[in-house]
């Protein structure tokens, strides 16, 4: 049961977007989701939406996939909405009791939403075309200028890395142990919550004695070939900057003139 | 002494290893005063049984361990020389048991550039030698998958690659291939060959002695020493040593010293069995016809099934389907009917993949049929009256690796989980559990105040399995219970499921890979085959059928194998031995002039 989960969300794909250097990715991802703090019009989201729209779509990860990321935050899009439509003060539309919808409340309510959807897909995007493995290696490659201010940037990656590998394992693992223990009449399901956390018990020993297992062989497997930290390592995909990645420099630049001149003229 | 045969790629000089044990601070010896060398370009197995010092002594050839006495040279280098550290691994690699917890990346490519990216080889080279890796072992059609979709036996071979991109002189194999499946055994095995036809020195450490006597030297340790050293037909000449140290010899070593006993002269060096054959068979071309004959009447009174007989377990049309509607969905078990008989003892066989997991947790309701019904003690366990607490009670289940599941901190508490589950006083639970851990051969005082992780690897699964007869089900299932072991765990847990079943009472479902325990053990055999029951009878039966078993990827019981080995040759035997037994009567029979029939 536990197997289905899928982890990360990548969708494999072959776009322009896809073979993007992974720093150039997250350096982008960033700035645009700041230039979303920056955005204060409409006429600005609007800007905002067909960059992302035109990214998406050259990036060929279906629609449907970007909007997941939305589903799971629906209700704090909702809460988020409604908090803004009541609370904010202003000229009075419509009134029920204590409950007062003004303008000034619709017209922060649609933006901070507006603001939020883009916020999820515009990261959304960067994980769906990114592989969790070149993520870490952009990550560690971003770090490592800090690594003189004692920022473990190799290890971090590392961490990231081996996470991403072994938690398919460990779910398997955790698969197998409950139901080891659901055969000898265990029972997670039933209970009040310090019933439910004690049936537990049975299952996270085991699973910790399992990760402190997998931890030490792979550490020895790792020693036994020649793993000595990030110092003088070579990758077999080593990052460059492409020509593709001076375009989404220059696409970046225009999209951000652009913006800032919105911001200007309005 | 000093490296002096530039020939030998690994010189042990007077090693002796020791460590302090964490509980008891004790100091144990692990490796005592052993010396000997490796020639390049040599196949090696060193064999012994759990703790004869035979990982320790590997992990010191890759200066993962460093000797408390003597010295390792490995290509010149001592292990002790921290300057060279990175030259002694690359040149001696290392590939471990378990094929999952080796393996860093989650891609295979990247797992297998692991290595060469620690040395600091330019990305090009790293490219190639990948690629090069990859196509040695045959899996370079997979290598952009994630390591977690693979069979242990193709996670085992992108270990080896791992290894191999390092361009080692050579590779110690620590138990490469005592998790995996039979099929994936093979083709391990036939990558070392490969392997070491290129001229890589090869290091075995097995405890299969088919395995083994494969290589061409054996070095046996016990108890930190070097026993027995030599070719394999050396020191197979030593069978009654090697039983002494509790471990096996390969199939034709035993049958010829029973043929010898019985006055049928076979020359001492014989190890293979297609020798043995060869060696019976010289000059019975054209005889064979009178077995075939014989076959042909062959009237075996298996097949008949006992009419009184109660049947315990019924499956019924049971099908399962995986994530059902969704695109990965897989039909995993396929219209499957069967009936298990009150105390009996059935075999389940299959290769990996064939449904055999997926039956069984079928049987005490961890899974629920997509279609079909589970019947237990004329009971359907799916019609929502039965309580799943009963099921668990009457079928008990114990899982591959039962060790790890356990999690208390002594070994009674541990034993008393599943009764106290099952709503029996604290007394009674006891109670159950001192017969359980009795039953499965341990000693109740002087176990139970223990941490069950503080057990050697044989009796942690003993208290695991404990667990589950504690609850004193009708049917006991048990789920590769001998998987990992050496011979001697391996056949002390043999022992313990006969005890149980004869003195419990309990109707006996076994799921195995060996043929050789199956063919003894069980009365009747399952066998599965992509999600179908493909065959349900004696092992007679299902054994009778070679070519068709062997094209389902199942193999047959060394004996079995023997005499359709013998019979191709023309010999005019019957086939249907199943033991060693059966095999030397029936080869006595035909050499001393009687008809098979």
């Amino acid at each position: 049961m536990l197997r289905d989960i899928t982890l990360g969300q990548y969708f494999p794909g072959e776009s322009p977007i896809h073979r993007l250097d992974p720093r150039t990715k997250i350096i982008a991802t960033m700035i645009y989701l700041l230039s979303l703090f920056f955005v204060n019009s409409f006429a600005g989201f609007g800007v905002a939406l067909i960059f992302l729209a035109i990214c998406v779509k050259i990036s060929g990860v279906p629609m449907k996939f970007m909007l997941k990321g939305l589903k799971t935050i629906f209700l704090i899009v909702i809460f988020t909405f409604l908090l803004n439509v009541f609370m904010t003060p202003g000229t009075v539309l419509w009134s029920f009791g204590f409950l007062r919808v003004t303008r000034e409340g619709l017209y922060t309510g649609v933006f901070m939403v507006v603001r939020l959807a883009l916020l999820i897909v515009g990261s959304s995007l960067l994980t769906l075309a990114t592989k969790p493995i070149s993520l870490t290696d952009g990550i560690e490659a971003l770090l490592r200028p800090l690594q003189r201010f004692g920022v473990p940037a190799h290890e971090v990656a590392m961490m990231m890395s081996i996470a991403l590998r072994f938690i398919p394992t460990l779910l398997d693992e955790t698969d197998k142990i409950m139901k080891a223990q659901m055969a000898r009449g265990a029972d997670f399901e039933s209970g009040n919550l310090l019933q439910r956390a004690k049936s537990l018990i049975p299952l996270l020993v085991p699973l910790f004695i399992s990760a402190f297992r997998i931890a030490v062989e792979l550490a020895m497997a790792m020693e036994a070939r020649c793993y000595r930290g990030g110092e003088n390592r070579t990758r077999l995909h080593p990052m460059a900057y492409g020509k593709g990645d001076r375009v989404a420099a220059v696409v970046l630049v225009i999209y951000l003139l652009i913006l800032a001149g919105l911001r200007f003229i309005m | 002494m000093s490296y002096t045969n530039k020939e030998d790629i690994i010189q042990i000089d007077h090693l002796l290893f020791q460590y302090q044990q964490e509980e008891t601070k004790e100091t144990v010896t692990a490796i005592k005063d052993v010396s000997f060398t490796l020639k390049r370009g040599s196949f090696t197995a060193i064999i012994g049984r759990n703790g004869s010092g035979k990982s320790t002594l590997a992990k010191n050839i890759n200066a993962l361990l460093l000797p408390t006495e003597g010295t390792v040279y490995v290509n010149g280098y001592d292990t002790r020389d921290k300057d060279h550290l990175w030259e002694i691994r690359q040149s001696a690699g290392m590939v471990f048991q378990n094929p999952d917890n080796q393996l860093v990346s989650s891609i295979v490519e990247d797992d297998v550039a692991f290595g060469p990216e620690n040395l600091g080889i330019e990305p090009q080279e790293i490219r190639r030698r990948v690629d090069e890796a990859l196509k040695k072992v045959n899996m370079y059609q997979h290598r952009k998958r994630s390591p977690h979709h693979l069979s242990g036996g193709q996670k085992q071979r992108v270990a080896i690659a791992g290894v191999v991109a390092m361009r080692p002189e050579c590779i110690i194999l620590d138990e490469p291939t005592a998790m995996l499946d039979p099929k994936g055994r093979a083709q391990v095995m036939d990558i070392i060959h490969q392997l070491h036809q290129e001229g890589i020195t090869i290091v075995l450490i097995t405890h299969f002695m088919d395995e083994a006597a494969q290589a061409d030297r054996i070095i046996i340790m016990d108890d930190g020493d070097v026993v027995l050293d030599g070719t394999p037909r050396e020191v197979f000449l030593h069978g009654g040593k090697i039983r002494q140290l509790y471990l096996d010899v390969p199939f034709a070593v035993e049958m010829a010293e029973h043929l010898r006993d019985a006055g049928i002269d076979v020359p001492e060096d014989v190890i293979e069995t297609p020798e043995l054959v060869q060696y019976l068979c010289g000059d019975c071309v054209g005889t064979a016809i009178a077995a075939e004959r014989c076959a042909a009447t062959d009237t075996c009174p298996d097949g008949a099934t006992d009419a009184a007989a109660t049947p315990v377990v019924e499956v019924k049309h049971l099908r399962h389907v995986f994530s059902p509607g969704l695109p990965f969905e897989s039909v995993a078990l396929d219209d499957v009917n069967f009936t298990i008989e009150k105390n009996s003892f059935t075999a389940l066989i299959g290769h990996t993949g064939s449904g055999k997991s997926t039956l069984i947790q079928h049987l005490n309701g961890l899974l629920k049929p997509t279609d079909g019904s589970v019947w237990i003690d004329g009971e359907n366990i799916g019609d929502g009256k039965v309580k799943l607490r009963d099921i668990r009670r009457k079928v008990g289940l114990v899982f591959q690796y039962p060790e790890y599941q356990l999690f208390e901190e002594t070994v009674l508490k541990d034993v008393c989980y599943g009764p106290l589950n099952l709503g029996f006083s604290q007394e009674e639970a006891e109670a159950r559990a001192k017969r359980a851990i009795e039953l499965v051969g341990l000693d109740f005082e002087e176990v139970k105040d223990r941490s069950p992780f503080a057990l050697s690897g044989g009796q942690k699964r003993r208290v695991a399995i404990a667990g589950v007869i504690a609850m004193e089900p009708e049917v006991l299932i048990l789920d590769e219970p001998t998987a990992g072991l050496d011979p001697k765990s391996h056949r002390d847990i043999l022992l313990m499921i006969e005890t149980i079943k004869k003195e419990g009472g309990v109707t006996i479902l076994l799921v195995s890979h060996n043929m050789g325990d199956v063919a003894r053990l069980a009365d009747r055999v399952l066998v599965m085959d992509g999600g179908r029951l493909w065959m349900n009878g004696t092992p007679h039966q299902v054994f009778s059928r070679a070519e068709e078993l062997s094209e389902i990827g199942l193999g047959l019981p060394p004996a079995t194998e023997f005499m359709y080995r013998l019979k191709l040759a023309g010999a005019p035997v019957d086939t249907s031995a199943l033991t060693v037994q059966d095999a030397l009567n029936a080869v006595l029979e035909w050499k001393r002039g009687e008809g098979p029939c």
